[in-house]
């Protein structure tokens, strides 16, 4: 899973509230376009940029196209705090050694 | 369920460097769009000794805690408790471990292993995650973290 496509995907206002909605169940595009203010071919289009970055899955239940969240979430979330140890020990690597330099020109 | 961070890496500096800039100097390396408080962070502090609180201090006067010194033993040995839940709030019903060894390798180098264990106790009340909804509702929240720093 790209998480960065992610985070990009969720950078939108009305793709977070969509994502957020997915957060209590399945729903198809009629329900998910329900109480929002954008046109059901807007909303169509937020849903093919979650999907494709992996946040939603499609499936089709009878003549319905219903989207849900990937059940991979937690993994994605798992990845997110990996990618935040990285940058935090990078910057911790540098300050450590920086100050030991600073030790030893003293 | 979750399996566990582990990262390692080699620093160009003495053990007890790399375990006072990691404990005291906190601040200084920590990513500051990160922390789970109302609004920007002033200061990450981890205060000494086991029973130590790990805590981050706000614009707005206030503190949020993050967790605490489970294990402190300089300048090999340091277990924290991560303490913020899937929904990205403090929550001292949870605990994840935060491992990090200090391993000398010689006078200047010193290798270090960081684990992040137990992330599936990240659910409320220290259970595990039985939906997803709870590992979303935390990703949404630490983007909305960092989309409100760079707003």
């Amino acid at each position: 899973m790209n998480s960065n496509l992610a985070f990009n995907a969720l950078g939108d206002p009305t793709r977070r509230s969509i994502f957020e909605k997915l957060q209590h169940g399945p729903l198809s595009v009629v329900h998910i376009a329900e109480g929002m203010s954008v046109s059901r071919p807007a909303v169509s289009q937020h849903l093919k940029v979650l999907k494709e970055a992996k946040l939603i899955n499609l499936k089709t239940v009878g003549n319905n196209n219903i989207y849900e969240l990937n059940r991979e979430g937690i993994i994605a979330m798992r990845n997110y705090l990996d990618k935040f140890w990285d940058g935090a020990l990078a910057n911790f690597k540098a300050l450590a050694e920086q100050t030991e330099k600073n030790k030893h020109a003293k | 369920m979750i399996p566990n961070i582990k990262k390692e890496l080699v620093i160009a500096a003495a053990q007890d460097t790399c375990f006072n800039v990691f404990t005291q100097k906190m601040d200084l390396w920590w990513p500051r769009e990160y922390h789970v408080g109302q609004c920007p962070m002033v200061e990450m502090l981890l205060e000494s000794g086991t029973g130590g609180r790990w805590y981050t201090r706000h614009e707005d006067g206030s503190e949020v805690n993050v967790g605490t010194v489970l294990t402190w033993n300089p300048f090999e040995l340091l277990v924290l408790n991560w303490q913020i839940d899937a929904n990205f709030r403090y929550n001292p019903k949870v605990v994840t471990e935060v491992e990090v060894k200090f391993i000398a390798e010689g006078a200047g180098t010193t290798r270090v292993l960081l684990e992040h264990k137990d992330l599936d106790r990240m659910g409320e009340g220290g259970k595990a995650i039985e939906s997803m909804d709870g590992g979303w509702g935390m990703i949404l929240n630490l983007y909305k973290n960092i989309a409100e720093h760079e707003a």
